[in-house]
């Protein structure tokens, strides 16, 4: 091991080889951290990811080859590292870490936690697992050149949920059925009418005009009768995207047409909204084949890269409707397809779709490579970054180890010294924040919510789960009667699901006792009825940052990292890895960096 | 001067490079693959510096080192098997260094550096010298920059480490900026409200730069007794005085030794100390006798900065104990920044760090600064 065994060292050396740590992650941190640890002499290492080895993992995640591709990351990399480490003592679980097998018990095993992680998700629960079992974790992320660690130990610093983190960006249902303005408009609505040709329906997903659309009245009245209306309306709008494609087996001819002329035709009817924005400019089918030329194939760049013609999209528009048609049908009834930005009728199709959308809308149209970046929340990476916090990570643990936590930090890495000369910046842990909804004594958080409009299983599953990080949420009502609205027994309350939060007495002033045993967590949460909120908006959690990321006024030169242009609007419906929140959930943890790299914070005195 | 090779990318390498190639964009991937590096010096450092470029897609990678693996650099270093002992550093590292990308022409070379002729680096556009001595590092320097290679010297002792970059006197290189975009008004709410014709954000703009950087030299020519740099020296908090001054002046006093278990630092390259020290004691510095050696050193210290004018109080005592071999975790973080840099100069793409970083590991503190002439 590269600790020297001199004198001062010894006593580290000797704990490093006794203590069992925890690696959550085995991608591009996780490699390089694997490998630091080892070096570095820590003997015992157990090691977790769900995930599975993709050929675009090889650019960095460099325990892995070419002949890995579709193994476990886990596994594989415990093999690599036993090659030049064969006495470590390595033990890799092919498994998500939010499995209840994964215990507080089980995290209780380890001195040290160290996570991997490229979504929010599991980032909150292990937090929550290491504040149970009062366990420091360090956490970090990467974002191509930007990186960041900092060490979590319960009652001594912040924990990861302390600090609000800004949420996902969504866009509201009338930018993107009616007035799209930017291309992340349109690749959402073609990600949208996937789903609803080939996927699961869902009805926040909607693609076809907005009648309810509120720019298109000054008076709110009319806005909610329009919504009733189209609700109530039988017209086409009732049979749903798939049955009516279905019921024309598909044609994309009558697809396109309906899509990009009949629905466009539509929308310019409604005249108030193009009173001040550039009308959409329906296709036809039939004009676009006059068109139609053979695309050259230019230049040296990469193919993915080409932008086609609206004829070129056209045709790739009618072949993978061709080909998911015929997947879909492969798969018998009821089946539904799940996009994913690595299939590529799946990605072709997107791009079609959302390029049409864009030439119709008047924006220029992209590749396919600009595209999936997009839709599939790609956030670029490299092996160096990785490697500096994975670096960072165990500089950080052997503090702990040595019982020096007080000299831990968060580090930021830069692209560029900010003004003091600092590529790599030091700063003071933060104590806990006193109304942490997670790590505080007591948490309780308040909730807005239409108590008549509200389903129990949005509860559980928007709020609860999503929003507040649970996995397993038990809930019950405080209402004199202890009344079990949700138990995370399965099937036990599966007929709450249905109902509305009204129908068992929940009202203003309603207080939920909500606990998660796994995460040894409990939350009180405090229900306000509300009957205006902003429409698309389900719920509100009072002190919450607006759903817009609030962008620090000096991270603008980190824009392209930070919340910004990557950050897609939706839950990916891909089953493949967590990217939706990938990308702002690295870029929340490195969002700092802008107003730090401004900040001229001296983090120590001169004395040090 | 690295031509821009005007040839496809192969599928293969769109897929494996894909992540990379969304960062900085596929000419930088191509210039990258035109290049060929020398790395000199296959210890923990270089091993690091080696994975990242192999990764990064380079036209080849030739690792030289004379030094043979030891019981220790067997673990000190992830691409050498544990039964290469006795083999050359630089064969062992080779089988596994080429796996971490068949596409990239590893190769591995048994010679020392002070042996090759001038000739022999001229086949790379970019040298790479880890662990090398002061001497050394400002003859190839010298010999490089005549011939526009780009030059990248590093060393790590424990916890401290450093990079040095010399790109030449007019290194060109491209930045990538956001295009202005004028600023869209919120909708209101209480009506449709004209929005800005549709500008993408996301729209970027090349701006072409040019660096000059001094040589290894001059940079290390730094009169600290002249008052201008004395009264910076004052503001200079002591560990940046640790890392950059003692580095600079005696790497070797520092360095790493590739003999037992108790890795003090041997000064092998370093003429003035080492001569020192054997003219005091008779021998070279042990590692037996770490104590005595240690009280020595600081001593040797402590004469070299009254030398220079400088009171030895400037580092801190126990500055000896920081600085044993190499540690793990300090090759990855200055082996990652040293790798970014040689991309960086082989891609022609975004602002080079100049000249030298300095990374203590202690404080996770990494920082940027110039030495050279104004």
């Amino acid at each position: 091991a590269l600790i020297s065994k001199g004198p001062p060292y010894r006593k580290l050396a000797d704990s490093l080889s006794a203590c069992r740590v925890l690696v959550v992650g085995a991608g591009g941190i996780g490699c390089e951290l694997l490998k630091n640890l080892v070096l570095t002499g820590f003997k015992n290492i157990e090691v977790i990811d769900l995930d599975t080895i993709d050929v675009s993992n090889l650019n960095r995640q460099f325990l892995f080859q070419k002949k890995h591709v579709g193994k476990s990351k886990a596994q594989v990399a415990k093999e690599s590292v036993l090659q030049f480490c064969p006495t470590a003592n390595i033990t890799a679980y092919h498994d998500s870490i939010m499995n209840p097998e994964y215990n507080v018990e089980f995290f209780r095993n380890f001195m040290l936690v160290m996570n991997a992680l490229d979504n929010r998700a599991a980032r909150n629960h292990v937090n929550r697992m290491c504040l149970a079992a009062d366990i420091p974790l360090i956490e970090s992320g990467t974002a191509g050149y930007l990186g960041q660690v900092t060490v979590i130990k319960k009652g001594l610093t912040e924990c990861y949920e302390c600090q609000p983190k800004p949420t996902q960006k969504t866009f509201p249902g009338c930018t993107i059925r009616n007035t799209p303005s930017e291309p992340i408009h349109c690749i959402v609505w073609a990600k949208y009418l996937f789903n609803q040709l080939f996927g699961e329906e869902d009805a926040d997903q909607e693609v076809s005009p907005d009648t309810a659309d509120p720019e298109l009245t000054w008076n709110p009245a009319d806005t909610e009768a329009r919504a009733t209306a189209s609700d109530q309306d039988g017209d086409i709008k009732r049979v749903s995207t798939k049955d009516w494609a279905r019921s024309t087996g598909y044609d994309t001819v009558k697809l396109f047409n309906k899509l990009f002329k009949d629905d466009i035709q539509y929308l310019l009817t409604m005249d108030k909204l193009w009173k001040k924005r550039k009308a959409p400019l329906p296709l036809d089918w039939l004009e676009i084949q006059k068109l139609a030329c053979p695309q050259e194939v230019t230049g040296t760049g990469l193919k993915d890269q080409q932008v086609l013609g609206v004829a070129g999209y056209s045709q790739l528009f009618s072949r993978s409707v061709e080909t998911l048609r015929s997947m879909l049908a492969d798969k018998g009834d009821g089946a539904e397809l799940v996009w994913d930005k690595d299939d590529p009728p799946a990605m072709d199709f997107v791009t079609a779709a959302a390029n049409l959308r864009m030439h119709i809308f008047s924006m220029n149209m992209k590749s396919r490579f600009d595209i999936k970046s997009m839709a599939g929340n790609i956030i670029p990476a490299i092996a160096t970054t990785n490697a500096v916090i994975a670096g960072l990570i165990v500089l950080e643990a052997l503090k702990i180890l040595s019982g020096d936590v007080e000299q831990c930090r968060t580090i930021f890495l830069n692209k560029q010294p900010n003004p003091r000369k600092k590529l790599l910046v030091p700063c003071a842990l933060d104590p806990p924040s006193a109304n942490c909804y997670v790590c505080a004594s007591k948490p309780e958080v308040t909730v807005k919510l239409n108590v008549h409009k509200t389903l129990v299983l949005a509860l559980q599953d928007k709020i609860l789960k999503e929003k507040f990080g649970m996995v397993a949420p038990d809930v019950q009502i405080e209402d004199g009667k202890g009344t079990i609205l949700i138990s995370s027994e399965e099937g036990e309350t599966e007929a709450n699901n249905s109902k509305f939060l009204s129908d068992f007495g929940i009202r203003h002033g309603s207080r939920l006792q909500v606990d998660d045993f796994l995460q040894d967590y409990t939350l009180l949460v405090n229900v306000i009825h509300c009957e205006d909120l902003e429409k698309d908006v389900e719920f509100e959690v009072v002190g919450d940052a607006p759903d817009k990321a609030p962008t620090p006024p000096s991270a603008q030169e980190d824009k392209n990292v930070a919340n910004g242009n990557k950050d897609s609007a939706e839950p990916s419906t891909s089953s493949k890895g967590d990217y939706q929140t990938q990308s702002f959930e690295v870029s929340c943890f490195v969002t700092a960096v802008g107003a730090i790299i401004s900040r001229s914070q001296p983090p120590f005195g001169p004395n040090r | 001067m690295i031509e821009k090779e005007e040839s496809i990318i192969s599928e293969e390498e769109a897929a494996q490079y894909d992540r990379q190639i969304r960062l900085w964009g596929l000419d930088a991937q191509k210039r990258l693959r035109g290049s060929r590096v020398l790395l000199v010096g296959l210890r923990g450092l270089g091993a690091e510096v080696a994975k990242n470029l192999i990764l990064a897609g380079v036209k080849g990678l030739t690792l030289l080192d004379h030094e043979q693996v030891t019981e220790e650099s067997c673990r000190a270093q992830f691409l050498i098997p544990v039964t290469a002992q006795g083999q050359n550093r630089a064969q062992a590292s080779l089988e596994r260094a080429q796996y971490l990308n068949p596409m990239v022409e590893v190769k591995a070379d048994t010679d020392r550096v002070e042996t090759k002729p001038d000739k022999f680096f001229l086949q790379f556009e970019a040298v790479c010298l880890t662990g090398c001595s002061r001497d050394l590092m400002v003859r190839v320097d010298q010999l490089c920059a005549q011939h526009n290679i780009k030059v990248f010297c590093g060393d790590v002792f424990g916890y401290h480490g450093y990079m040095f970059s010399d790109l030449g006197q007019e290194h060109n290189y491209v930045e990538e900026k956001p295009k202005v975009v004028k600023p869209k008004t919120d909708e209101s709410n209480d009506g449709p409200e004209a929005k800005k014709p549709k500008v993408d954000p996301n729209e970027t703009t090349m701006i072409k730069k040019t660096a000059s950087f001094c040589s290894l030299k001059v940079a290390l020519e730094v009169d600290w007794t002249n008052e201008k740099a004395k009264s910076s020296l004052k503001r200079t908090p002591v560990d940046y005085f640790l890392l950059h001054e003692l580095l600079l002046w005696f790497p070797a006093l520092l360095h790493h030794s590739s003999c037992g278990s108790h890795s003090l630092c041997v000064p092998r390259f370093s003429p003035t100390v080492l001569l020192k020290f054997r003219t005091d004691k008779g021998r070279d510095p042990h590692p037996e006798s770490f104590e005595a050696d240690a009280t020595l050193l600081r001593q040797i210290r402590d004469d070299v900065l009254e030398a220079m004018g400088l009171s030895s109080e400037l580092l801190p005592h126990d500055f000896v104990s920081y600085c044993f071999s190499e540690m793990a975790p300090v090759c990855a973080v200055v082996g990652g920044v040293l790798g970014q840099e040689v991309v960086k100069a082989l891609s022609q793409r975004d602002a080079p760090h100049k000249n030298f970083f300095f990374f203590d590991g202690m404080k996770g503190s990494g920082v940027v600064d110039y030495f050279g002439p104004k």
